[in-house]
């Protein structure tokens, strides 16, 4: 073996161990993989997923254009032109153009996406709890508990979740905010994530590891929140991605039909888009510009929730749906 | 399968019961059948409120008036509007007009998404399945409100000065009075031609999910074993995935199907504003929420309810009819 050192390792020799290894250390640190954890493995897949990545890229955008714009930009979406009259894109300097009483639309889109963003944020801040523990009543207790909150979710849902909403908000106090708007939307939209919590709980209560917690004298709700739930925790971020993006859609949608954001210089992306769906023929940059920013938003979250629906996915081989 | 039914048909039947206490519970939570009266200038006296409220029996226990309302409900009677006029004669006439739309859109997008669905999951990666995927994500984002009008001020003008004759109409369910001067079948055709846009905006948003839907199913059973055997028995390719492969991939959508029912009717709601269609949509929301009329909403409700319960009756019945083992467990 002499003979090897100091010269290059051949096929079947072993390279000299570095001092405090243990023996054959250069082996290990020739072929040795570091290991790593699952979040990191997750991670690195959702960071290798190119439709999860241009998602995320986006998002960071929007988000910018969102919070960081109006502080570049200067202009309020309060302040009208001096005439109060609407004006094209790049007429007077209004990269957007104007709305029909002369407030900048981009100012007004820069608001709006702020303002969706925290209906958003309000939304799953409510609606991830609720739905997280009717969901996780049901599949870890099962029987009896099951039964009566499926049923009643199954009840829920034989109602259109629109019509819910319009009905609750009509004669809601104060549902014409930001505010108003993302509680009742958290109060209604938890239904599907409480079914997908279940199934997930029901497979999961009957993995080993729950057992080994059982004999080991845990109680029910640290095996639920220190066992299971991290374990679910895919679905959950899959689901809060998806959810945001349908919250965005129906605030916009309730705001069309008269049920959302309208108070006075209060707007968000539905109320930008709605007010421009009126004005399509006659002023169709009011009509485009608000649609196609709503669009992005949404196609991004979905690209997201994507992306990490790969990433969740242990094989790594799941065909994209 | 007899029996399968029946015992469907009773389940059915009980959810539907069970879901009109959760809609009487909702609307009587929400709705100040009073709030017309307490606008009125000068204010009414509080003698009067009461009055009225004795009247409209708003001082009966709750589950007294849900009685009351129901066992009218089983007779046909679905109460007046503030006006005094029959709901249920109202509602009917309204089912028609947005039932022809809800039933076409139905049938358009489950036809688009199987053909898109199967397409996508044989190709697969292939430029036609990159195409559908994005067309996917693209309408699954879109505003429904946003899209009609899209089609609306956009689309049916375009299309209108290609042929040279207005074949798409953007307002109404038909041209009113065209009873009056017109055939059967003038009648039927200018029906077509406002039903068109309201249609495909409606069929368009809900077909997006469904495709990617069946896209995954056909995937799961094109990688199945008994997929393989069939191809290694010397069955083609194509009667492979029509015969074996489809019959299975279509009992997943048939779920999301039932399940999307709800979807259409809020879609509908939105999509009759648009287009100023005189159906459901336009009824509850004018006569409905706007003149706080409770038993306008109720009747609304109870039918949508019906129409989900129904359709989710239908998909148990397709399971059986799509997977034998599902009538004999």
């Amino acid at each position: 073996m002499a003979s090897t050192q100091g010269t290059t390792a051949t096929a079947g020799s072993v390279l000299p161990a570095e001092p405090g290894s243990p023996v054959g250390g250069g082996v290990d640190r020739e072929f040795g993989v570091e290991a790593r954890s699952q979040r990191q493995q997750i991670l690195r897949r959702f960071l290798h997923n190119k439709v999860g990545m241009t998602g995320l890229v986006i998002f960071v955008l929007m988000c910018l254009f969102g919070f960081v714009g109006p502080l570049l930009y200067g202009a309020e979406y309060a302040t009208q032109n001096r005439n109060a009259q609407s004006v094209g894109p790049g007429e007077q300097g209004y990269p957007f153009g104007s709305d029909e009483i002369g407030r900048d639309l981009l100012a007004g889109l820069m608001q709006g996406v702020q303002r969706s963003l925290f209906i958003v944020l309000l939304f799953v801040v409510i609606a991830l709890p609720i739905g997280l523990l009717v969901g996780a009543l049901a599949g870890y207790f099962g029987k009896w508990i099951d039964s009566l909150l499926m049923r009643f979710v199954d009840l829920v849902l034989t109602v259109p979740l629109l019509v819910v909403l319009i009905v609750v908000a009509s004669n809601f106090p104060n549902s014409r905010t930001p505010l108003g708007v993302g509680i009742i939307l958290g109060l209604f939209g938890w239904l599907d994530l409480a079914r997908i919590v279940r199934s997930q709980f029901l497979s999961l209560r009957e993995k080993e590891y729950v057992e080994a917690a059982h004999a080991m004298g845990a109680s029910n709700s640290r095996i639920i929140f220190k066992h299971l739930i991290p374990n679910a925790l895919g679905s959950l971020i899959v689901w809060t991605t998806l959810a945001a993006a349908t919250a965005i859609i129906l605030e916009a949608s309730l705001t069309y039909l008269g049920f959302g954001v309208n108070g006075a210089n209060q707007t968000s992306l539905g109320r930008l888009v709605s007010d421009g769906v009126q004005a399509a023929a006659t002023r169709p940059w009011l009509f485009y510009f608000p649609g196609i920013t709503l669009l992005v938003i949404v196609l991004s979250i979905n690209l997201i929730g994507d992306g990490i629906r790969d990433a969740f996915d242990p094989s790594g081989r799941r065909v994209r749906a | 399968m007899f029996f399968f039914v029946v015992r469907r048909l009773i389940a059915s039947v009980l959810v539907l019961l069970a879901s009109s206490l959760l809609v009487f519970a909702l609307c009587a939570a929400s709705f100040d059948p009073l709030a017309q009266f307490r606008q009125r200038q000068p204010p009414p006296t509080q003698a009067y409120l009461d009055n009225v409220a004795e009247g409209l029996g708003l001082n009966d226990p709750f589950f007294v008036r849900y009685w009351r309302w129901l066992s009218g409900i089983l007779t046909g009677d679905f109460g007046n509007t503030i006006n005094g006029t029959p709901v249920a004669d109202q509602l009917v006439g309204r089912i028609a007009v947005t039932g022809r739309m809800i039933v076409l859109a139905m049938v358009l997008a489950i036809v688009l998404a199987i053909v898109v669905g199967v397409i996508g999951a044989v190709r697969q990666y292939r430029a036609s399945d990159y195409a559908f995927t994005f067309l996917a994500y693209l309408l699954i984002a879109l505003p429904t409100f946003w899209f009609a009008a899209l089609l609306k001020e956009f689309v049916a003008g375009g299309i209108n000065d290609l042929v040279g004759d207005q074949v798409l109409y953007t307002i109404g369910e038909q041209t009113p009075g065209i009873e009056l001067y017109a055939s059967g079948s003038e009648i039927w055709s200018d029906r077509l031609g406002h039903l068109v846009l309201p249609t495909v905006s409606l069929a368009l948003l809900s077909f997006a999910a469904w495709s990617r839907f069946q896209r995954s199913a056909m995937l799961d059973v094109l990688g199945s074993d008994y997929m393989r055997l069939a191809r290694a028995k010397g069955l083609t390719y194509r009667r492979t995935v029509v015969k074996h492969g489809l019959r299975n991939a279509l009992i997943p959508l048939t779920t999301v199907v039932a399940l999307g029912i709800g979807t259409l009717f809020g879609g509908a709601v939105i999509t009759e504003q648009v287009f100023v269609w005189n159906g459901m949509g336009r009824y509850l929301l004018e006569s409905g929420i706007r003149d706080n009329d409770i038993n306008v909403v109720l009747g609304w409700l109870l039918i949508s309810a019906f129409f989900v319960v129904l359709f989710n009756l239908i998909a148990d019945v397709l399971y059986a009819v799509l997977d034998p083992r599902i009538r004999l467990s």
